[in-house]
């Protein structure tokens, strides 16, 4: 009995499939047999740590996975840098571009896959973009109607990292702070630091504010990978195993 | 939603709508001329024209990329570059814009292409409406006609290829302009689109469209500030002599 359960594969059940809003059209809900995972948190939470370590253990337990993330749309990702480069995009048409990025990897990557009963891993998701916008003044409701085409995934885990140990992360890492990151755009603060750091803390504040809505877990960012990864994949397990 | 006009701008925006072929881009040309001859300041946008978003969108329609929500998206993005950074502020400096196409072109285009019409609304709710819209109405056939006369070779996405409606890029088409044509009149009245019969003489289409701008605007209020003569500069030999004389020397 118990060598049957260590091979035993475990076939996820069916998820409860709906759209935030209008959702896109034509797509049978019923049909999407994958489940959608998605990892959220700051640039330094260790998000592409977790997801390279939660393929690992998907692709062991016998599941497809396949990842998604922003700015990888065949379709806008190359005008989408080139015009963030030159920091020239006003804030609707910043955040239009990269809702058409999303809907462009929504229908061609995550639906299909889905369909095809894949475990789909996303590097971020609209709640990003939300954030981003939102502390950029742009409206809520506009934004909510805007990714009512986003599916709502099986589950959703915001990597919680203070900024103060964000920006040591950063640094070990590039020896640099990111313009964007920063927020440098939103003229917080010349000293970027200070911009980095105000700028992290309106985030986490407007991530919270979205977690009412739309009741994503929020898991401690600061403990080590493994340790972190195990507590993902017990909750994993659970969304897989359909509770 | 409320008009410039409403929301205190100085400036007024003037949008055309219509389908391919309804003559519509003639007739704001030729507005735009009269306005310009006036000495007033005018500015001219053209649907899909924002240079940053454009490498885009030409690559996605070549490669037929699109599906009806990106197809929504990509242009609401051109027209949010083109909203932000030359219609506003044109129009807070008090200028006449003229749009060829506006927000009731996606309006048209995306619900017949299955986009649910609150969604592409509520996308576009950033986007005062223009203080004048005319609509250029002409015969489906006439439109048809004009195009299918002048460019036998339909895009795809122009064609409404997208939508499956049929395998012959010609009869697709026509039903695609005609589904359009359903949804601008859907909206005529909630938008008080001014409607103008697009299978009369080009001359009598623009003289009713002056009259109406005549009407409704004081145009006197949109001219160009005198600007202060510049400082008379000691007089120096004419430049135009030495145009002459090259001129000459090329005639011989």
């Amino acid at each position: 009995m118990k060598r049957l359960l260590q091979n035993h594969i475990v076939v996820p059940g069916p998820s409860r499939r709906r759209f935030y809003g209008h959702g896109i059209p034509n797509v049978e809900l019923d049909q999407l047999a994958g489940k959608l995972i998605v990892v959220e948190g700051a640039d330094g939470s260790g998000r592409s740590t977790q997801i390279a370590l939660l393929v690992e253990w998907l692709e062991g337990c016998g599941h497809a996975t396949v990842q998604v993330g922003l700015k990888r749309s065949t379709l806008v990702s190359e005008e989408l840098e080139n015009a963030q480069e030159g920091n020239i995009l006003s804030r609707t048409t910043l955040s239009l571009f990269y809702a058409t990025d999303f809907a462009d990897q929504l229908e061609n990557i995550i639906l299909p896959a889905l369909k095809a009963g894949f475990v789909v891993l996303a590097d971020r998701y609209i709640y990003t973009l939300m954030a981003r916008d939102m502390v950029r003044g742009m409206d809520e409701a506009w934004l909510k109607n805007l990714y009512g085409i986003a599916l709502e995934p099986d589950a959703v885990f915001y990597l919680n990292v203070a900024p103060e140990e964000l920006v040591q992360r950063s640094f070990a890492k590039n020896s640099a702070l990111d313009y964007w990151e920063s927020g440098m755009d939103l003229g917080l603060s010349r000293d970027m630091f200070d911009s980095f750091m105000k700028y992290q803390v309106l985030m986490q504040k407007t991530f919270r504010h979205l977690q009412t809505t739309y009741g994503f877990t929020i898991v401690d960012g600061l403990r080590s990978a493994d340790a972190l990864n195990a507590d993902l994949r017990k909750k994993i397990s659970a969304v897989l195993a359909g509770k | 939603m409320k008009t410039f006009a409403e929301l205190n701008f100085p400036g007024r925006l003037i949008a055309v709508e219509g389908l391919d072929g309804s003559g519509k881009s003639t007739q704001i040309y030729l507005l735009k001329r009269w306005l310009e001859l006036q000495g007033l300041k005018v500015y001219f946008s053209e649907w899909n024209s924002s240079e940053l978003v454009k490498a885009a969108t030409s690559k996605a329609k070549k490669r037929e990329l699109l599906t009806p929500t990106t197809f929504s998206l990509i242009h609401a993005t051109d027209f949010a570059d083109r909203y932000e950074r030359h219609l506003v502020p044109l129009l807070r400096a008090g200028y006449l814009v003229l749009c060829d196409r506006y927000i009731f072109t996606a309006f048209a285009r995306d619900v017949v292409r299955g986009c649910p019409p609150e969604w592409v609304r509520g996308i576009y709710n950033f986007a005062a409406l223009p203080d004048l819209t005319f609509f250029f109405k002409a015969d489906l056939q006439v439109s048809l006609q004009r195009i299918l006369d002048g460019r036998p070779l339909l895009k795809y996405f122009e064609a409404g290829m997208d939508l499956r409606l049929s395998t012959d890029p010609y009869e697709s088409f026509r039903i695609f302009q005609g589904r359009i044509l359903e949804q601008y009149l859907a909206m005529s009245t909630e938008f008080s689109f001014l409607g103008i019969d697009a299978n009369e003489l080009v001359e009598k289409q623009q003289g009713i469209i002056r009259e109406l701008l005549a009407q409704r605007l004081n145009l006197t209020d949109f001219r160009r500030a005198e600007r202060p003569l510049p400082a008379r500069r000691p007089q120096r030999p004419p430049p135009a002599q030495v145009l002459i004389s090259n001129r000459e020397e090329a005639v011989e």
